[in-house]
């Protein structure tokens, strides 16, 4: 068995035994929903069926229910979808690319990171589908054998790799979240008794017996997994990126975007994991499992992520005036100081000065700090692609196409819509799956519990 | 023989038993009986219906009621049985027309599609001038539904009959009979007024909406002729010549000729005027004056010019003044200058026909002997007739063709005093303003319906001809005068047996000299007398040629013009002319060449003014930063009107249109002429039908003062500002070009006379946009920075194989003859079916035009590398930038007509997902729009910003319901059926009208020749009346687009970012200093 060392913080705190784990775990599942549950599900649920009417709305009247106009033609949409596309980026980056790295304290995190990953690409998945004119020929960007004569998609379009990308990483992260989750549903199911209960996570479990074979091959295809699922991580915002990168608008057309657009993604994944977990541990009780250790973690990935991106930021403002390019350094000039300076301000203060208060260890330790920043890292962040989008295509080439982009209602409904149905599918995956990998937290409880740690003194 | 077989049914009708015999006569069996029984209501109650039949009754009441929903769909469409010689579904037919309304004239080409008119061209051949928007998308008001669609008496509708017998009842009694009339420019026409009038003893009046009785009377009662292509020296004090002012089409076209750098010669154009006009825009000195200057501009180059001693001017006025006048002296006695003012003041008139006998300019550029033959309004007579209403004297008033109700500066009192004429009769196509006012309104035929000859000068003589059969039931008002004046005859044949009759050569050529004049649109013939002689009161004819003989005191009166601290000048804009088109939606939706924008009247005013006013931050109107209303009070009459910042404004002076604010008493005059929400419903109308409509903007022909009788537009006004915003809709926000000179390249002719011999790219003013290569270029031996090669040499991928194989279409627009007139812009619009979106989406900046034209004003700072001027302000570069947003007090001003460029790197090609646009093998960059997703993200990468996305249905949804022609029964006729219509949620824009490329690649498929240069046109580069753009193939060495392309001014925009646009643009020559 493995040991650690002991001046390491434990992971699990208090004195948890093996049962107990699993107890802890199994409490919100079988248990009967708490009010808060209650609460923030009809919250939610509500959030959630106005962003549906504001879609439906959108479907049946048209995309001028936006604010998008002839010289903007993405704003919102393709902001949400680049903003929900980089939150989903950190639950595989804590399963697979943590996993590589044998890093044990994502055991506690990864469960619901990557829930939280899985629910936010399918929200990042609707934009595309809804932001086209004729969403009732999605289909026609798949590659799909047709009637039409030869007709086939582009593969020099960007678009069209986001739509391999996309699926591709919504497909891998799905079937590594769901092989993780089949020993604990077996536990579930165990320790259920009777109903509809019993066989809805017999059918889960998919008739896992626990037996040493079972346990070879789960670490095996994890592991296959993780391996394949790493370059995911890398590979799809770089690909997202591209849709910009490769265009040629002066703001857009910069071959900086992919790194920075995976750094800029880890960093607002992990701000949302933090924003969801930190509300999770105390509405469910995980704080033993879930505490200072693993936000201070998480806040170093932050600085560092943070960081890399402010350096990008910086890096963009150098190129556009050492580029001497007359439309590119126009294009920063206006950033900054046009008139979405105040979006260009809300980027900068939110991703690159305030995450470096998280060198302070004071700072990066509190959980209450920890939350606000969290908060302010997603505004950020979603700022981040606003500027890139709106303040690159409000003024371009032409100046007498210049325009401005103002959103409706509809916009706003359908972006808050989506944060209801992700909480609502969050708040589904909390009732009713396991929110930690109970079997993994098993394998580090002897070494990293705090009461083994002592035990060994 | 003679034996017919014979066949029977059954053995029953062989034998005729009884039974059959019985069979036949009752044609409903007894099985029959129960369902009809069952379907007569009247015996339902009494009908039993049997317990067993009631399965059978529900099953058939189900079948029944479910049929009955599913609504076959009901198709009008009749086949020809025997099909019309000339018309081929699918095969366009021209017909050879003259448009005449009382302001503007044109020879046009109708071009009708199975049997409806669709679009309007220049008819190049025999016509004299080109066209410009109002006339080109007046084929729309054809189908207008609010147009009266029969004779009526107040609201109730009657029939011809009866009015002509009601009519002739109160005609025959009536004393003081008058004709109110527009311009009679017909020759026919005014034969059957004549004939009216010696009948009953009636009095013709001729009225124009806009008065040029000032410039009459300053020249003997002439309206002179001017010529603008032999002027070296053009002064207009004014006069927006190209624009609105007299015949601007015709001026446009012989303007234009001489503004082409290669020519032998170029004209030089000085501008003095208050307003930013289109003629201004295109001057090479402007100088901004107050409208009570204009006589003393006039009267300074008078004085200077005969060795007077004149006025002086602040330096700015001064300087261009000198230099006019100098200007002038070297072409004096030669006849190659001339002056005009678009002034009505008879004084300031007569100063400029004298300035321009000193000058020699008569019998050459101006011709005051013959002079032409439109706006013979006498606005003292009008006076004079409203007076008469009032005072109860006259006994009918026939009003054809005019709306004095609303365009009249008293119209009040002429709407006080048409209560008190006995029989009022509205010859005029709507219940407008003052056909709703009219006892009795007797609709004219629309001009594609009517037959119709016009004069406009003495020597020509143009023939109108329908070009559908009437839609409703009109008839031509000159065919009701005649009815009215007992003559019977149907107007067309009298047309006809006038020119019959007054036929000098044998008479049975004339059928063959009638059909050539309906062919090509000119009577060939002697032409038609235009008789004077327009009714009993021959003694009128003396007062109306009252001249102005003496210059002194006209040069006394001119200098004498009241100032006040605002003044205020009316004018008229490019798309409402005098307020004729407020119905027609191509023309509201038509940005203004100056301001862009659209469906709106504002106040214009210089940015400086506005600034001082403390309204500054009104100037960059956005879509959430809005205009500030104002209260504008003249004559004791006041308007409320946003303020729009125009700059080149003059200082203390605002400008207002005429030609809107019409309906303003919800008259039917059409149902794009009213403001609409956002949803489309009429604004104040909310649910109730019966609610008073708003009007776009205010009439402000209230504002025209009078001098020595006559209407000047312009006056001394009082402002007023208020707190409330108004939603201006602009299609263009951001007016100066911010120094890129990649976009616009410029010239003076100084310099472009020292270059113009060297290959293109090579010039100081036409820099190729080149990458530095390894490889000695520039052959000076060495390998450096200097060896260069252009960036059309570079491809990252293979490039589309267009050259020199097939066809490459491409383009040519001269940016130094295109005025921005807009007359490409409506032809577009029409041509290939773009939805008119209304204010709202505009105000969303959503306009869908495929053509615009791109207005740049210039800014203090030329361009980010002008450091001299940025230093002398004390700026840094984002101080620059800032300062280059805002376009000078007096700017020079660029017109750049943009479209597709159909680069052959098209950017917009490599990114939709679903290659809905590609390009073609003829060098087009096609839109596919079956196959269109709406991703956008081709819009997005169009460096031109070219591409319009369908927000909406525009064909369906409640929004564009009043607006949109093809949500109307009729409107949707005008529709273009070789154009797709698009639907929602895809991409369009401009295809260079690949279906006219298609049908002219027919055409010569069909005659087994290449297409022959030139054969083809694009509805734009057909419409400029400027001949600015030229369309054709690259690949055809010999075209002229090719050569074009290759010449010293050629460039193409943004050509550095190496997308190779097909569209060039040759650099503008300014015909100044520096």
């Amino acid at each position: 068995m493995q040991k650690e060392a002991a001046i390491r913080e434990p992971l699990i705190l208090g004195d948890k035994s093996y049962s107990q784990i699993t107890e802890d775990v199994m409490a919100p599942i079988v248990g009967s929903p708490t009010m808060w549950w209650k609460v923030l599900i009809t919250i939610s649920g509500i959030i959630a069926a106005w962003g549906v009417g504001n879609i439906l709305y959108l479907l049946g009247v048209g995309i001028g229910t936006w604010g998008l106009n002839k010289t903007v033609g993405w704003a919102w949409d393709i902001t949400n979808f680049v903003w929900w596309v980089g939150i989903g980026h950190a639950g595989t980056l804590i399963s697979a690319v943590l996993l590589l790295f044998r890093q044990k304290w994502r055991m506690a995190i990864n469960r619901s990171a990557e829930a939280m990953t899985i629910f936010a690409v399918m929200m990042a998945a609707l934009f595309p589908g809804i932001h086209m004119g004729r969403i009732w020929q999605a289909y026609w960007v798949f590659p799909l054998p047709n009637q039409f004569g030869s007709l086939w998609v582009n593969f020099n379009s960007p678009l069209l790799w986001d739509v391999f990308a996309i699926s591709t990483y919504f497909s891998v992260s799905l079937v590594f979240w769901y092989i993780g989750l089949i020993p604990d549903f077996a536990t579930i199911r165990d320790k259920v008794s009777g109903g509809w209960r019993k066989k809805l996570y017999t059918a889960l479990s998919f008739g896992w017996s626990g037996r040493a074979k079972h346990w070879t091959r789960f670490e095996e295809v994890s592991l296959v997994l993780a391996g394949i699922a790493t370059p995911l991580v890398f590979s799809v915002h770089s690909i997202v990126s591209m849709d910009f990168a490769t265009a040629i608008i002066p703001g857009w057309h910069t071959t900086i975007f992919p790194p920075y657009f995976v750094s800029g993604a880890v960093f607002s994944g992990f701000a949302m994991v933090l924003t969801l977990l930190l509300i999770m541990r105390k509405a469910m009780g995980l704080e033993a499992y879930i505490h200072t250790k693993h936000v201070e973690y998480m806040n170093i990935v932050i600085i560092v992520t943070g960081s890399i991106v402010g350096v990008a930021y910086i890096t963009e403002l150098f190129i556009s005036w050492y580029s001497g390019v007359e439309y590119e350094s126009y294009a920063f000039i206006n950033r900054a100081t046009g008139p979405y300076w105040w979006s260009y301000a809300i980027m900068m203060t939110c991703n690159v000065i305030s995450p470096q208060l998280f060198w302070f260890k004071k700072l990066r330790t509190s959980l209450m700090f920890t939350f606000i920043m969290s908060l302010i890292i997603n505004l950020g962040m979603w700022y981040e692609r606003y500027v890139i989008i709106v303040t690159s295509l409000h003024r371009d080439y032409l100046p007498s196409s210049w325009s401005e982009f103002h959103s409706t209602f509809v916009d706003l409904g359908i972006f808050v819509g989506t944060l209801g149905i992700f909480m609502t599918l969050f708040l589904l995956f909390a009732r009713f799956f396991p929110v930690l990998a109970l079997n993994e937290l098993k394998t580090i409880l002897k070494s990293s519990g705090e009461n083994f740690k002592k035990a060994d003194h | 023989m003679g034996v017919t077989k014979k066949y029977w049914t059954g053995l029953d009708e062989l034998h005729g038993t009884e039974g059959y015999k019985e069979s036949v006569q009752n044609e409903f069996t007894a099985e029959t009986q129960a369902a009809s029984e069952f379907l007569a209501e009247e015996s339902l109650d009494e009908t039993s219906t049997p317990r067993r039949d009631f399965l059978k009754f529900m099953g058939f009441s189900v079948t029944a009621a479910t049929l009955a929903a599913c609504e076959a769909p009901v198709i009008k469409s009749i086949p020809y049985i025997n099909r019309p010689a000339e018309i081929v579904p699918g095969i366009a037919n021209y017909y050879a027309s003259t448009y005449y309304d009382g302001n503007d004239y044109g020879n046009i080409l109708v071009k009708t599609r199975e049997g409806r008119p669709i679009f309007i061209k220049p008819n190049k051949d025999f016509g004299e001038g080109g066209l410009n928007a109002r006339i080109n998308s007046s084929v729309i008001s054809l189908y207008d539904e609010e147009r009266l669609r029969g004779p009526q008496m107040g609201d109730a509708a009657k029939t011809w009959s009866q009015v002509d017998s009601a009519i002739a009842g109160e005609l025959a009694s009536a004393s003081n009979i008058k004709i109110l009339s527009s311009t009679i420019i017909s020759p026919t026409a005014k034969k059957a007024v004549s004939e009216f009038a010696a009948k009953h003893n009636a009095e013709l009046i001729q009225y124009d909406a806009v008065s040029y009785s000032g410039l009459k009377k300053a020249n003997n009662g002439i309206i002179p002729k001017y010529d603008f292509s032999k002027a070296r020296t053009i002064v207009s004090i004014a006069a927006d010549f190209i624009g609105t002012w007299l015949t601007s089409n015709v001026f446009q076209t012989q303007y234009t000729k001489r503004r082409q750098p290669e020519g032998s010669w170029m004209s030089q154009h000085y501008q003095f005027e208050t307003n930013m006009s289109l003629t201004g825009s295109n001057a090479d000195y402007r100088a901004l004056i107050k409208p009570s200057d204009e006589g003393k501009i006039a009267a300074a180059i008078y004085e200077t010019l005969t060795g007077g001693t004149a006025d002086t001017f602040e330096k700015a006025i001064q300087d261009n003044l000198d230099k006019a006048v100098a200007k002038l002296r070297e072409n004096k006695d030669k006849g190659a200058s001339l002056v005009v003012t678009g002034s009505n003041d008879s004084n300031v008139q007569k100063i400029v026909a004298e300035i321009n006998k000193v000058l020699g300019n008569e019998g050459v550029t101006v011709d005051s002997s013959q002079g032409i033959n439109f706006f013979q309004g006498d606005d003292t007579k009008v006076t004079n007739l409203v007076k008469e209403m009032n005072s109860g004297k006259v006994g009918a008033l026939i009003v054809m063709g005019v709306n004095p109700a609303y365009s009249l500066a008293n119209a009040e009192e002429f709407v006080s005093g048409l209560a008190k004429v006995k029989t009022s009769i509205s010859l005029n196509k709507y219940a407008d303003e003052t056909g709703s006012k009219c006892k009795y309104m007797c609709p004219d035929n629309h001009f594609l319906e009517s037959w119709n000859d016009f004069s406009p000068y003495e020597g020509r003589t143009d023939i109108s001809q329908p070009a559908i059969n009437k839609l409703w039931s009109t008839r031509p008002a000159q065919e009701s005068l005649l009815k009215w004046a007992d003559n019977d005859m149907s107007w067309y044949n009298y047309l006809r047996t006038n020119y019959n009759s007054s036929y000098s050569e044998a008479t049975k050529h004339f059928d063959d000299s009638w059909n050539k004049a309906v062919m090509t649109g000119v009577w060939a013939g002697a032409s038609m007398e235009l008789s004077n002689n327009s009714g009993t009161e021959s003694t009128s004819e003396g007062e109306e040629t009252v001249s102005v003989n003496n210059i002194s005191a006209a040069l006394v009166a001119a200098k004498g013009a009241k100032t006040g601290d605002w003044e205020i000048k009316l004018y008229e804009k490019i798309g409402m002319g005098a307020g004729d088109h407020a119905n027609n939606p191509f023309l509201q939706e038509l940005p203004d060449p100056m301001t862009k924008v659209t469906w709106d009247n504002y106040i214009t005013m210089a940015p400086s003014d506005m600034r001082e006013l403390g309204i500054g931050d009104h100037i960059y109107l956005g879509q959430r930063t809005f205009a500030i209303k104002a209260n504008v009070t003249v004559n004791g009459k006041t308007v409320n009107l946003p303020i729009m910042p125009q700059p080149g404004q003059a200082s203390k002076t605002i400008g207002i249109a005429v030609g809107y604010g019409r309906g303003a008493g919800d008259e039917l005059i059409g149902r794009a002429a009213y403001q609409t929400g956002e949803y489309g419903d009429y604004l104040n109308a909310g649910t109730d039908e019966n609610a008073v409509r708003t009007p776009i903007g205010a009439n402000v022909f209230g504002f025209v003062s009078s001098v020595a009788g006559d209407s000047v537009y312009s006056n001394i006004a009082t402002l007023e500002l208020t707190e409330e915003e108004y939603k201006i809709a602009s299609t263009q926000m951001h007016s100066t070009v911010m120094g890129r000179d990649s976009i616009v390249k410029e010239t003076v002719l100084a310099q472009f006379e020292k270059e113009k011999n060297k290959p293109k790219g090579m010039s100081t003013y036409n820099v190729m946009p080149g990458l530095v290569v390894h490889e000695d270029t520039n052959n000076d031996g060495v390998l450096d920075g200097r060896d260069k090669s252009h960036v059309r040499n570079f491809d990252l991928w293979e490039a589309h194989s267009v050259e020199q194989v097939g066809h490459r279409w491409g383009m040519s627009i001269d940016l130094g003859s295109c005025n921005g007139c807009s007359a490409c812009v409506t032809a577009c619009h029409i041509e290939n079916n773009v939805p008119v979106v209304g204010k709202d989406e505009v105000h969303r900046h959503r306009d869908m035009h495929w053509m615009r034209i791109d207005r740049y004003y210039s800014s203090e700072i030329k361009s980010i590398n002008d450091t001299e001027t940025i230093e002398e302000k004390g700026l840094g570069v984002i101080g620059a930038y800032a300062d280059m947003e805002n376009p000078e007090d007096n700017p020079q001003t660029v017109h750049m007509p943009m479209m597709c460029q159909h680069c052959n790197h098209a950017p917009c090609e490599t990114v939709c997902p679903v290659a809905a646009t590609t390009h073609s093998n003829e060098g087009l960059n096609q839109m596919t729009y079956n196959r269109c997703i709406g991703t956008r993200y081709c819009a997005n990468n169009c460096p031109y910003k070219v591409r319009r996305f369908n927000w909406f249905n525009y064909q369906a949804y409640k929004k564009f319901k009043h607006i949109n022609v093809s949500q109307q029964e009729y409107g949707r006729m005008v529709l273009n059926p070789d154009v797709t219509v698009r639907s929602r949620g895809v991409m369009e824009k401009c295809s260079l009208c690949v279906q006219r490329i298609q049908s002219g690649k027919l055409e010569a498929k069909k005659a087994s020749t290449p297409v022959p240069d030139g054969s083809i046109q694009t509805a734009c580069a057909e419409a400029c009346p400027a001949n600015a753009i030229t369309f054709g193939d690259l690949n055809d060495k010999k075209s002229v687009v090719t050569q074009l392309s290759a010449d010293n001014r050629a460039y193409g925009a943004l050509e550095e970012i190496g997308v190779q646009p097909n569209i060039y643009y040759q650099t503008i020559v300014r015909n100044t200093e520096a």
